[in-house]
């Protein structure tokens, strides 16, 4: 009879839910391109990756760790002028009829970013691992012990998480977001500059990664690889609660922080990125488009 | 021009059926969801003749097609096809019992040049290359796209490209059953006047039945020796052009809606 | 980035082109460099079997894949672990590879077949990264990291050119067998697949049976080609599993020119020279191949070939106009 740790067990969980929430911000990303310009971005692991380093620059060298959040705010700011920019450089060519195969372009111009992004990191910040001081000192969750910096990570997420979604369902931007996921064409016809809104959702869509790199670069290394640890999760959230859907990616992020957490205790801790991994295999095997599955496109 | 080859219709004939009974759908109704979009259809079609298919907008015409043609299945009753039921079958081995069909907007493959595209439904079959260049040139001569048959599809007009799709069903030997899917919706007249003449030599000296989906009335009139007319997924009327254009049933769906 | 019609080209003329400079190739190298050079075409011509049989799937049919280095790795690991485990002659251990790469190839073609592309592309992405773990976790028989020592081929040192040869011959027939293939019926029906798989649905296409056949063809090849090169490496790692290798693939294929013959060939040659010409230079180098590939999908997606093709259509307008004048 295997006598249950409950301390180890709910500070497991309460530490692998962290975590899931906050690559949820990453996975709600992905989504959220993906439901305005129904592509994925093979480089979202490479913006988080971005967004950890600005907030190691900023903090370290102008801000201080005090200004953590005002770094991680910036962080966001930065990534999301750079994510227009990519945009239009390379995304909104394909609506603009002089790209022909749209998902075969997509991939190959999102990894290709992606690999560029790793490489001048490299070549940029050196093949060196970074670590930015703590956010905040350990603290406690319901009597449990936590680390300060995915204490206020989460904190963080969560804020970040309800104005996105006070963002969605308030603001008239929000709503457009919301219709253009629902009929590209209809907001067209409703004088709506579509464009415009690409350009910005993708803006967006990565502030949202860059800012779950900036909340956990001092909790995981920072280093030009630590992005694709990123993507997979992001991507594991993202089959598991199904593209387009908001709330599922929320709740694919929890579970699969319960799933490693369970996993990490019952079984082997050393495995504990598979399992997520082996659920979101399952997924695949039996409900491809996940568990909340997308609406399809009216237009 | 030697496309007077044997066809389909003494094949059928051979096969004892005395009645001249091509198609035939039995109660046949789609559900998507909550919308009925066909509702228990029966519709007959006799080998050799050209029907027209009409009705307003959503009445559920191209959903008849794709449920003919095995591109959905039906939610309840049959497609029957020389009295042997196919509504089960995929859409490449309804292809295979000689049954081809167009798309409102026009599809063809287009990395692939005009020929390439005419030796596909002919490569299907199991046609040597020779002779379904041979057949393809013929058509694609009669048409008068010969001269485009290098061409990559991606520089024919929209008329062109219609015209392409429809001349391309023909190299499937027999061809049974054609149809068309609003096959003039929005092409040049020239093209229109093409793509008649070929319907109508493809019905005379082959044997090919249609049915032609369209809103163009005066075209369907010239073309077609009866006429059914949809409503809410069912047929509310069926005739010559004279009797369903009298048809009251038929002028309140058009007008009321 | 308009795509012109491939079929077309002064068809003689580019073929004896090409092959003379492959015979060229073939009879100089072993006599003009040395065995650094020697090893660095073996790999390219490596890389040439992987790039020409994805582009196959997704060149040609469509089926956009980013599985392909794990079907190499998939036969390698086979024919490594069949021969230094159970004592099997390396001859068969090869033999066994693209049994178990165009196996695993059926299953995942099997299971996405009535995936959308996106969804394609993450499933594929997901089974490589699970035979990656898979490889990494039991490391007790595969050696993870550490890499498994695997037997050669041509045992001993100096033995550069025998392996070059082979692996030339090896580029050679999967060319061939490629090039075949897009000439024959399969190669209509696979690019009507690419083009518009409802269409050929309807023109009475197997959709299903060719596109699972592109599956196993792709993967089978891939998988000869892990397992050759597990026997000439000497030792195989997880580092041929990594995603970076599926990229590797995408930018020589992109590079070189999808959808053509040729392209996968002088792309995977290409990235390969450059690649060790300028190591020194680090990771500019995958900055530089990174740009281009965005460059050409971006603006012009013919790659290298297309350049090539447009080269002597230019030259020989330039002819025709000269003509006509006298």
């Amino acid at each position: 009879m295997v006598t249950i740790d409950w301390t180890l067990l709910s500070q497991y969980i309460i530490s692998g839910v962290v975590i899931g929430l906050i690559y949820s911000l990453m996975a709600m990303g992905i989504t959220f391109i993906y439901g305005i310009m129904r592509i994925i971005n093979w480089s979202m692991g490479e913006f988080y990756m971005i967004g950890g380093y600005l907030q190691y620059i900023i903090i370290t060298h102008f801000l201080g760790v005090e200004n953590w959040y005002l770094g991680v705010l910036l962080s966001m700011v930065g990534v999301f002028l750079l994510g227009m920019v990519v945009q239009g450089l390379l995304i909104k060519p394909m609506f603009q009829g002089s790209v022909e195969r749209r998902t075969e372009y997509a991939t190959i111009v999102t990894i290709s970013l992606g690999v560029l992004f790793t490489n001048v990191a490299v070549i940029g910040a050196g093949p060196f691992i970074y670590s930015p001081p703590g956010y905040y000192h350990g603290t406690r969750i319901l009597t449990l012990p936590v680390s300060g910096t995915r204490f206020v990570a989460f904190i963080g997420t969560i804020v970040l998480l309800s104005l996105f979604y006070l963002f969605l369902k308030k603001t008239w931007w929000g709503r457009a977001f919301q219709g253009a996921a629902q009929n590209r064409m209809g907001i067209q016809t409703a004088g709506i500059d579509v464009f415009r809104l690409d350009q910005i959702a993708f803006g967006i869509g990565v502030a949202l990664a860059a800012a779950a790199g900036a909340l956990l670069a001092p909790e995981f290394y920072l280093h030009p690889r630590c992005g694709s640890i990123a993507t997979m999760k992001g991507f594991e959230i993202i089959v598991i609660g199904g593209l387009g859907s908001i709330p599922g990616v929320l709740c694919a992020g929890l579970l699969l922080g319960l799933i490693e957490s369970l996993g990490a205790v019952f079984l082997n801790p050393s495995f504990r990125d598979v399992y997520g991994f082996l659920f979101l295999l399952a997924i695949l095997a039996i409900k491809p488009t996940g568990l909340f599955e997308e609406r399809e496109r009216v237009a | 021009m030697d496309l007077e080859k044997k066809t389909g219709t003494g094949r059928c004939e051979l096969m004892g059926r005395k009645n001249n009974e091509l198609l035939r759908t039995e109660n046949l109704t789609k559900d998507f969801g909550k919308l009925r979009a066909v509702d228990n259809l029966s519709l007959s079609l006799e080998k050799g003749e050209i029907r027209g298919l009409i009705g307003p907008n959503g009445s559920g015409k191209t959903t008849v097609v794709n449920l003919i043609t095995g591109v959905y299945r039906p939610t309840s009753g049959g497609v029957y096809f020389s009295g042997r039921r196919i509504d089960r079958l995929s859409p490449d081995n309804i292809t295979h019992e000689g049954i081809m069909r167009t798309f409102q907007v026009a599809r063809v493959f287009a990395d692939m040049s005009v020929l390439e595209n005419m030796l596909i439904p002919a490569f299907t079959q199991g046609t040597s290359r020779r002779e379904a260049r041979h057949r393809a040139e013929e058509l694609l001569d009669f048409c008068l796209l010969g001269k485009l048959s290098n061409e990559p599809t991606r520089n024919l007009s929209g008329g062109q490209t219609m015209l392409l799709q429809i001349v391309r069903g023909f190299m499937r030997q027999p061809l049974k059953l054609y149809l068309l899917d609003e096959p003039f919706a929005g092409v040049h007249p020239a093209i229109k006047d093409v793509i008649i003449n070929t319907i109508q030599k493809m019905n005379r000296e082959e044997g090919v039945t249609f049915l032609i989906v369209s809103h163009e009335l005066t075209t369907i009139r010239r073309l077609c020796s009866r006429i059914s007319v949809l409503h809410g997924g069912g047929v509310i009327s069926e005739g010559t052009m004279r009797e369903v254009a009298n048809d009251p049933r038929v002028i309140d769906s058009y007008l009321g809606g | 980035m308009k795509e012109i019609s491939y079929t077309k080209i002064t068809g003689f003329k580019w073929y004896s082109l090409s092959i003379a400079a492959l015979l060229l190739l073939v009879a100089l190298l072993p006599f003009s460099t040395g065995q650094y050079y020697l090893q660095v075409f073996t790999v390219a011509f490596y890389y040439v079997i992987l790039a020409s049989s994805w582009n196959l799937l997704a060149g040609y049919t469509g089926q956009f894949s980013l599985a392909h280095h794990a079907f190499a790795a998939i036969g390698g690991y086979t024919s490594a672990l069949l021969v230094t485990n159970f004592g099997l002659p390396i001859w068969l251990g090869i033999l066994a590879a693209p049994l178990s790469s165009a196996l695993m190839g059926f299953i995942l073609g099997m299971l996405c077949l009535r995936m959308r592309a996106i969804y394609l592309a993450i499933a594929t992405w997901a089974f490589a990264e699970s035979v990656r773990i898979t490889i990494s976790m039991t490391y007790e028989i595969t050696r993870g990291d550490l890499g498994l020592a695997v037997p050669k081929i041509f045992p001993g040192i100096g033995q550069g050119v025998a392996y070059y040869y082979l692996f030339l011959g090896l580029a050679a027939m999967t060319v061939l067998v490629i090039m075949f293939i897009i000439r024959s019926r399969m190669g209509y029906y696979l690019r009507a697949i690419r083009n518009d798989e409802m269409v050929a649905r309807v023109m009475g296409i197997n959709t299903t049976r060719w596109k699972i056949l592109a599956f196993m063809l792709s993967s089978g090849i891939a998988g000869i080609a892990g397992a050759f090169y597990g026997h000439y490496n000497g030792l195989l790692t997880p580092v041929m599993i990594d995603f970076n290798e599926m990229a590797f693939i995408v930018i020589m294929v992109v590079i070189g020119g999808i959808r053509s013959i040729a392209g996968p060939v002088i792309g995977a040659i290409l990235i390969e020279l450059l690649t060790e010409t300028f190591r020194e230079f680090g990771e500019i180098r995958m900055v530089v191949f990174a740009l281009a590939v965005i460059a050409i999908a971006r603006l012009y997606n013919e790659g290298a070939v297309g350049a090539v093709r447009q080269g002597a259509q230019w030259i020989s307008r330039r002819k025709q106009a000269r003509e006509g004048v006298n």
